[in-house]
């Protein structure tokens, strides 16, 4: 039977492939809009926290999985955009709707900025540099307390107001972000500058030499990725109404890291449910207290050693077909490649 | 010129034990080529085994508890170097530098919340070496640190003749500069790469030992010394010993003067690891190969 319908699913023409796909995320998306109807005030806010650490891992999957930059900034760049609209409102009164753009716009300025840095920069050297301008900020954010109230944290206003004291309707925003976020980046990685992006880290040399543009393709890559992080920091800011230097430790990096990775860092939705699952995983575990991130850092380093795609990734090619492997292999090509074990398989059933 | 000169004798005094725990990432990334992103985390081992083993064994001199911190951070190192980083060197793994770098964090991320589980985030401290402090004529410095200082001081000199003069010192210069002709000439580099992980460990295990009774410590201790030693032997250039010494002198200077003279002496300290940071930023941009490196980086 099992072999049956897997013939039904390998077959197809590989149009097929991504109706199911879309199949799957519409469902997904549906189930996701009847979250807040199913799950009391408790969880609701667990997975809308899910769904913040699921656009970072996402986002930090398209920097490190397709663009090769394993910067260890990212959740710097969340901050930034939560410290920016939060002093904008706190000093100046402005309102969240405008912090929260001028948030997006300063993660992906100094993006531009570190982007253009590390350009040359060895994997080692990147990850020394950005844990250090990491470091850096976060002294800093903890340093000028007049500015930023240091350790006490920074208070920031409700983004509906002080009115709405239900989490329904921030669900929904986070979601919007997460799906929009995703569509955006899917559409990103499927583009030319995808492919460009892929070739660049595969071999960056052969790549210029092919015309790709490498400098405008890497930076831009790490300032949009510095915006995607920017602008969960500043919705975050202004749903938990309270931020501190905290949320940019180091661990917090390696805790997105793990979640990207876990799930798959080279697919962008394997990245996603990994923060998804981990977080909620997280909450699901709490009995166990601290043993549940060592867990995690175990499970890490065996997926880093032995399952290079994450947990994830070999589960949705499994389902759908899906995954840059797969996807270079469309085609009638792949289509006879893809039949021919399940055609034995079948035989072997017979006799 | 009298505050000048305390303030520059204490930034030495530190600048020396900076140096040892530099000296053992310069040791892994010499051999095996790799940074290692949980060296912090070895540092926070070796000080949380000499505050274990004194706590449970009343009476011994915590003098005596140092080798053995270090002795543990070794074989933890030494654990995962085979478990881990092995694999790289027999071509298991594709990436392997992205590998190494994620492979190592992971371990940091691991180490922190293990210890994080098992003793709880509350600082802890074992207890003094000597007490009391010594009067050096221009300051007193306290007589931990100083000791802490004198011991990294011996270390870096007993591990300079050990590189220099020993056959195993000899083994792993060859390593560093030619794996193909060490291995013709009948060095087992694989062996020479265990070796090297599980001293290097070894090294900063020994420094947390040290500065454990000075600074108390905590599961997230390491994320400081390890963030200063990536400082250190990137200023140094990467896999120069001579480098890593001259570099932790430098930053240990750097951050006692420029904490002794910023304007604001209480924001002056809170910023003192992000002078050293500003001098790591510039030199990666402007040096990358640093003031000793090789080269070709």
């Amino acid at each position: 039977m099992s072999t049956k319908r897997r013939l039904q699913l390998n077959l197809p023409a590989p149009g097929s492939k991504r109706i199911l796909q879309w199949g799957a995320a519409l469902i997904l998306l549906v189930a996701a809009l009847f979250v807040p109807a199913l799950v009391q005030t408790y969880w609701l806010h667990v997975i809308i926290i899910a769904y913040f650490y699921a656009i970072l891992s996402s986002s930090w999957s398209l920097l490190a999985g397709y663009a090769g930059q394993f910067s260890f900034a990212h959740v710097a760049f969340m901050a930034i955009g939560a410290y920016t609209t939060g002093m904008l409102g706190k000093h100046l009164g402005w309102h969240p709707l405008v912090g929260i753009p001028l948030g997006v716009v300063a993660a992906g300025v100094i993006g531009v900025g570190i982007g253009a840095l590390v350009l040359r920069f060895k994997p080692a050297y990147l990850a020394l540099f950005t844990i250090a301008f990491s470091e850096i900020l976060r002294l800093v954010i903890r340093g000028e307390t007049q500015l930023t109230r240091g350790d006490h944290g920074l208070h920031l206003e409700p983004l509906l107001g002080a009115d709405i004291i239900s989490r329904v309707p921030y669900y929904y925003i986070m979601l919007a972000m997460l799906v929009g976020t995703l569509l955006f980046m899917h559409w990103l990685v499927r583009s030319r500058i995808g492919l460009f992006l892929r070739a660049i880290r595969e071999d960056e040399q052969a790549a210029a030499a092919r015309g790709v543009d490498v400098v405008r393709y890497k930076v831009l890559a790490f300032a949009i990725t510095s915006m995607i992080a920017g602008l969960a920091g500043a919705f975050y800011g202004h749903y938990v109404t309270i931020i501190s230097p905290n949320m940019m430790v180091l661990t917090q990096m390696g805790l997105v890291m793990a979640m990207a990775i876990i799930g798959g860092v080279e697919n962008l939705v394997a990245a996603a449910f990994g923060g998804i699952l981990i977080q909620v995983g997280l909450e699901l575990l709490r009995e166990f207290g601290s043993w549940r991130l060592v867990i995690f850092g175990a499970l890490l380093m065996l997926i880093l050693r032995f399952a290079r795609n994450g947990l994830l990734t070999p589960l949705f090619r499994l389902m759908f077909g899906m995954g840059p492997r797969a996807e270079l292999r469309e085609g009638t090509a792949a289509v006879a490649e893809e039949t021919a074990p399940v055609a034995e398989g079948v035989t072997a059933d017979g006799a | 010129m009298d505050f000048f000169l305390s303030v520059s004798l204490t930034g030495l005094i530190m600048g020396i034990i900076y140096a040892l725990m530099a000296l053992g990432l310069t040791l892994i990334y010499s051999i095996l080529g790799i940074v290692n992103f949980a060296h912090g985390e070895f540092y926070m081992i070796g000080g949380y085994a000499s505050y274990l083993i004194l706590s449970s064994l009343t009476g011994l001199h915590p003098l005596l508890v140092v080798p053995m911190a270090g002795l543990v951070g070794a074989l933890f190192g030494l654990l995962f170097e085979i478990l881990f980083l092995r694999p790289i060197h027999k071509d298991r793994i594709d990436r392997p530098d992205e590998y190494a770098i994620l492979v190592t964090f992971g371990l940091s991320f691991f180490l922190i919340n293990l210890t994080l589980a098992v003793v709880g985030p509350y600082p802890h401290r074992p207890p003094s070496f000597f007490r009391g402090t010594v009067d050096l004529g221009l300051v007193n410095v306290s007589a931990d640190r100083l000791t802490a200082s004198a011991l990294s001081l011996t270390l870096v000199g007993a591990l300079l003749l050990i590189i220099n003069k020993t056959w195993i010192g000899k083994a792993l210069r060859a390593v560093s500069q030619d794996k193909q002709a060490a291995a013709v000439v009948g060095i087992d580099s694989l062996s020479m790469n265990s070796i090297a992980f599980a001293a290097g460990a070894g090294l900063a295990a020994v420094a947390g030992a040290l500065l454990a009774p000075s600074f108390s410590i905590t599961p997230d201790v390491g994320a400081q010394p390890s963030i200063r030693s990536y400082v250190i032997i990137v200023l140094g250039g990467m896999g120069s010993i001579k480098g890593s010494i001259f570099g932790g002198i430098i930053i240990g200077l750097v951050e006692s003067l420029a904490a002794g003279y910023f304007p604001d002496p209480s924001r002056g300290l809170r910023y003192k690891t992000a002078f050293g940071l500003v001098i790591f930023m510039l030199v990666l941009l402007f040096r990358p190969r640093g003031l000793f490196g090789r080269k070709e980086e």
